[in-house]
């Protein structure tokens, strides 16, 4: 007989088998009435002598079996009956497995995408980001020089390449558009291990200076702007005013730095010598068999040697070199935040198994006297650990299933609400890890909860279970101590959580409290890019062009004010340049830029700020207060002396106790201009770097002096949005159809400033909250179960004269003895823990008592609120039905 | 709830009886238990229903093939009947246990010179 057919012919032959033993122990019954028993008494004799029936029935079925796999599904079955009989904890439990387990998953998720995958390069591991070291500390970009440097002196890379991106405007294509663009040495996509799917890669010749102007495009642009032409060689684009010959495309994922369409030669016009000038990316690849740690030490050697032998010593000039994986490199800001994230969820996910394990606990205390008739009738206690391990598995598995359906909804919003500083968002998705993740998680989960409570159930002497006459109340005193430790365990853990979720709350709340020094309501900004000139007419004849512009759009109904400036404050995209300016009087300014060098070797004269290129409406438009002196007016035209405004804390830091309108400093060193500004106003301070990051030292400069080609228009308006950007747009176009714009309002550009603190204290506090619930739930649930276990006892107390206030009283300090012990360890864990996202706060200490207070009365309030219910009833209880009732 | 005292027989003891048994004649399983414990002179006390796991391991291997039938007392029974394989594996195993045998009474009948 093979297997197959054996089963299909099983059900025969169990029923044969049951007839068999049927008639075995009718005939020997016969036997013994015969023999003259009577009957009654003959049929036990027969059944005695036969042995456990069942068990024997059992051994036999067995034969045909394949004993650990059907003994397996007999348990699924049985543990899935379990679970049907009683649905609403059934429920509760999925419920609350699925909650934690999506989150956990959809958390994981994010932190794998970001932190853990793999960029998408050829052994990505093995590419390199390269910084050099200011004398502060802190990395830095490199400047041409020192890169050229390091690439020619190192003996740790195979290639090294530079790289840097900015918006600029592209017309040529489709339209004209604000375009990302990314100048890159040569050797570029060789670090990366990136081949062009059409035409060619740069080679040296594309980057000598003069060469005719090439330039790589990125899948998508080929598509949707060039319209896929096989043929390139036809193929144009007009970049910042110059045409550029498309010369390949790269492969469809392919955006790197993110965002960027297209690639261009750096240095077409040639390097800049200075060592402080510092407007490169780098990045190599490594050698065969040289580690990081090699490779930091020659590069750190080169750069050691750059600064004690460059002519340009200063605070500007590097002091070290640093060499990290890229994918550290990208994902370093975001790690923190989203390993705190991780840490938070993984708490939620305890406090959830905690709930899910007390429910098992109860039930299966209830079930004592189930498992007590399975262990008499001959069930091993490894048969009865693995039904619970096959309930626990069914449990978290139908809850990680649940779960993970919900991760993929909650990744969606996840990421929507992802601030967009946020590194490698695109690679993240519930992907086949991902998936492994969920399920090693919903396994580890069963596992514990199962060996738990089956621990806790077969524990002990199970025919106790038969002699209590099924109370069992010897080993529900145990598994209730358990349960109270669970729960203590769960306060702890919410503590810590809440705690972390109140302190990051407050911190937003302080964030917010700070004035940002301007307006942020009502203000349209407008990016416009000229192509860049060098030519001073030329730039001349552009700032004319701008201040065309902005009367043209002080046209527009509704439109109160219009300025101009280099950079908007709290800006994604980067904040203003800064550099070194020196103090000095008309006939002290150098001739050339290169005399300018020595002079910045003079700390004394020195001073150090922000550089905004702005117009006197800039000022009007945001706000920015007048402290003293004036603001840009008619009088400062282009050939009048140049004049500068000042920060706050500028005047103060460089100029204490003395007034600095009227002084007169160089700050040819930022745009190459050497004419003297003269100090004419001081303005208040902004938070230019976000609400959290101190006020910078600033001066700024008149457009109108001063020109650039890239300015972004602000326009504070009461007209709507839409009105007023459709109608800058006509205006635009009606000057040079060219030219492309990119619209915003300040609010955007400042909520989106505080984008990654929302999103954190968001998810955490969502986390917080529903831990709060699952622990409220938990308490509920212990006490409740102790009350109805205890009626017999409250009842025999209010026969003998206690009154409902010791009842109480009793009820109520047993919780809250639970209580406290659970809240003084989450004390102690939040004292140790918070201090990990120290850095994430603002305003608040990690140990802020206000936070912690607060907290725990919260907690404890709610935890209290839990008990009092249970314990009203407990008061309520009849001593007659209540000793009835056994 | 305890298993009876009873002496634990060694593993293939009980299917070897059986085999034995039935190479005599055919029987259905109250006979063969009633027959084994009387030939045993009651020295073996097994229980009756350890029996049928024995017999349906013996049924899968083949060694023994059972049907349905009318008993002397009317009643409807299951008769075993030995197969050739049960009475090649009979002969087998029972060699197998006299040398085993005759191990075990050499060790103990030295001990006790």
């Amino acid at each position: 007989m093979n297997w197959f057919k054996q089963l299909f012919s099983r059900r025969r032959l169990y029923d044969d088998l049951s007839a068999e033993i049927q008639a075995h122990i009718e005939e020997k019954a016969d036997e013994l009435v015969t023999s003259g028993m009577p009957r009654k008494e003959a049929t036990a004799a027969a059944r005695r002598e036969f042995g456990n029936v069942t068990l024997m029935a059992e051994d036999s079925r067995a034969v045909w079996q394949w004993p650990s796999i059907e003994s397996f599904f007999a348990d699924v079955r049985y543990g899935a009956r379990m679970l049907r009989r009683n649905p609403s904890a059934t429920a509760v439990m999925v419920f609350t497995l699925a909650l934690a387990i999506g989150a956990t998953t959809a958390i994981f998720s994010v932190v794998y995408g970001v932190l853990v995958r793999p960029l998408p390069y050829a052994d990505s591991s093995r590419i390199m980001a390269v910084f050099e070291v200011s004398s502060n500390g802190g990395w830095s970009h490199l400047a041409d020089p020192n890169f050229d440097d390091f690439r020619d002196q190192n003996r740790s890379f195979q290639t090294m390449a530079k790289y840097n991106s900015d918006v600029v405007s592209v017309s040529g294509a489709s339209q004209p558009s604000r375009t990302m663009v990314s100048s890159v040495s040569p050797d570029f996509l060789k670090v990366l291990g990136i081949q062009p799917i059409l035409g060619r890669d740069f080679t040296a010749s594309d980057a000598k200076k003069g060469a005719g102007p090439t330039v790589l495009v990125s899948y998508g642009y080929w598509r949707q702007q060039l319209g896929s032409p096989p043929d390139l060689s036809q193929s144009h684009l007009k970049i910042d005013g110059a045409v550029f010959s498309v010369i390949g495309v790269l492969p469809a994922a392919f955006r790197f730095p993110p965002d960027v369409d297209l690639w261009l030669p750096a240095d077409l016009n040639g390097e800049n010598p200075s060592r402080t000038s510092h407007n490169y990316f780098a990045l190599g690849r490594l050698r065969d068999g040289v580690t990081v740690e090699q490779a930091n030490r020659d590069i750190s050697t080169i750069a050691r040697r750059i600064h004690d032998t460059s002519s340009e010593q200063g605070d500007y000039l590097l002091k070290d070199g640093i060499v990290i994986p890229l994918q550290d490199s990208i994902t370093g800001k975001a790690r923190s935040a989203l390993l705190v994230l991780l840490g938070a969820v993984g708490f939620l996910l305890l406090v959830a198994c905690a709930n899910v394990a007390n429910l098992l606990l109860a039930q299966a205390s209830v079930r004592e006297r189930e498992l007590a008739i399975r262990s008499a009738l001959g069930a091993a206690r490894g048969r009865l650990i693995r039904q619970f391990l096959t309930e626990a598995f069914l449990l978290s598995l139908a809850g990680g299933g649940l779960g993970v359906l919900g991760a993929f909804w909650g990744l969606a919003g996840l990421v929507a609400l992802a601030p967009g500083n946020l590194p490698r968002l695109d690679s993240v998705s519930i992907s086949i890890p991902v998936l492994g993740f969920a399920l090693l998680l919903s396994t580890a989960v069963a596992a514990g909860l199962g060996v738990f409570t089956a621990a806790r159930a077969t524990s002990g002497d199970l025919r106790e279970g038969l002699v209590e006459g099924g109370r069992g109340q010897a080993g529900s005193q145990g598994s209730q101590r358990v349960g109270r430790a669970i729960v203590a365990a769960q306060i702890a853990i919410t503590l810590v959580l809440v705690v972390g979720a109140g302190l990051l709350g407050r911190s937003l709340v302080k964030v917010l409290e700070v004035n940002p020094g301007f307006r942020v309501d009502k203000i349209v900004t407008m990016d416009v890019a000229l192509p860049w000139v060098e030519d001073p007419k030329a730039k001349a004849s552009q700032a004319i062009f701008f201040s065309n512009l902005i009367d043209r759009l002080k046209q527009i109904p509704g439109v109160r004010n219009v300025g101009a400036t280099s950079g908007l404050p709290m800006n994604e995209d980067g904040g203003l340049p800064d550099g070194m300016f020196l103090l000095m009087t008309q006939n002290e300014v150098p001739k050339t830029m290169d005399a300018l060098g020595p002079l910045l070797q003079q700390k004394e004269l020195l001073g150090s700020a922000d550089f905004c290129v702005a117009t006197d409406g800039y000022f009007r438009v945001l706000g920015i207060p007048l402290i003293r002196g004036r603001i840009f007016d008619e009088r400062d035209g282009a050939d009048s002396p140049h004049v500068a405004v000042i920060s706050a804390s500028l005047a103060r830091d460089r100029w204490p106790n003395q007034d600095p309108i009227g002084h007169t400093i160089d700050f040819g060193n930022m745009d190459g201009d050497l004419r003297l500004l003269t100090i004419v106003g001081i303005v208040g301070d902004i938070h230019e770097y976000g609400l959290d990051a101190p006020p910078r030292p600033t001066v700024y400069v008149n457009l109108f002096q001063r020109p650039r080609s890239a300015i972004t228009v602000t326009m504070l308006s009461d007209a709507g949005t839409q009105l007023v950007t459709s109608a800058a747009r006509g205006i635009l176009q009606d000057l040079n159809p060219e030219i492309p714009a990119r619209f915003r309002t300040l609010s955007q550009v400042y909520s989106a400033s505080l984008g990654s603190r929302r999103f954190n204290v968001i998810l955490i506090g969502f986390f917080g909250v529903v831990a709060l619930l699952l622990a409220t739930t938990g308490v509920f649930g212990v006490m409740a179960y102790s009350v109805s276990r205890r009626t017999r006892e409250i009842g025999v107390r209010v026969a003998l004269g206690a009154g409902s206030g010791d009842v109480l009283r009793m009820i109520l300090s047993q919780g809250l003895r639970t209580i406290f012990i659970g809240v003084a360890i989450g004390i102690a864990g939040s004292l140790a823990l918070t201090r990990t996202i120290e850095s994430l706060l603002f305003g608040v200490t990690a140990t802020d008592p206000l936070t912690f207070g607060g907290v725990t009365l919260l907690l404890v309030g709610a935890a209290l609120l839990a008990c009092y219910m249970p314990a009203r009833r407990a008061m309520r209880v009849d001593p007659m039905v209540a000793l009835r009732y056994e | 709830m305890k298993k009876s005292e009873q002496r634990d027989l060694f593993p293939g003891a009980l299917e070897m009886m059986i085999l034995r048994t039935l190479k005599r004649q055919p029987l259905h399983g109250y006979a063969l238990v009633q027959h084994i414990k009387r030939t045993s002179n009651d020295l073996l006390q097994i229980e009756e229903g350890s029996l049928y796991p024995a017999l349906q391991r013996l049924l899968k291997e083949e060694l023994v093939k059972a049907e349905w039938a009318v008993s002397s007392t009317n009643r409807r029974v299951r008769i075993y009947r030995l197969t050739a394989a049960g009475a090649k594996h009979l002969e087998h195993e029972v060699s197998r246990f006299e040398k085993m045998l005759e191990g075990i009474t050499r060790v103990l009948a030295r001990g006790e010179s």
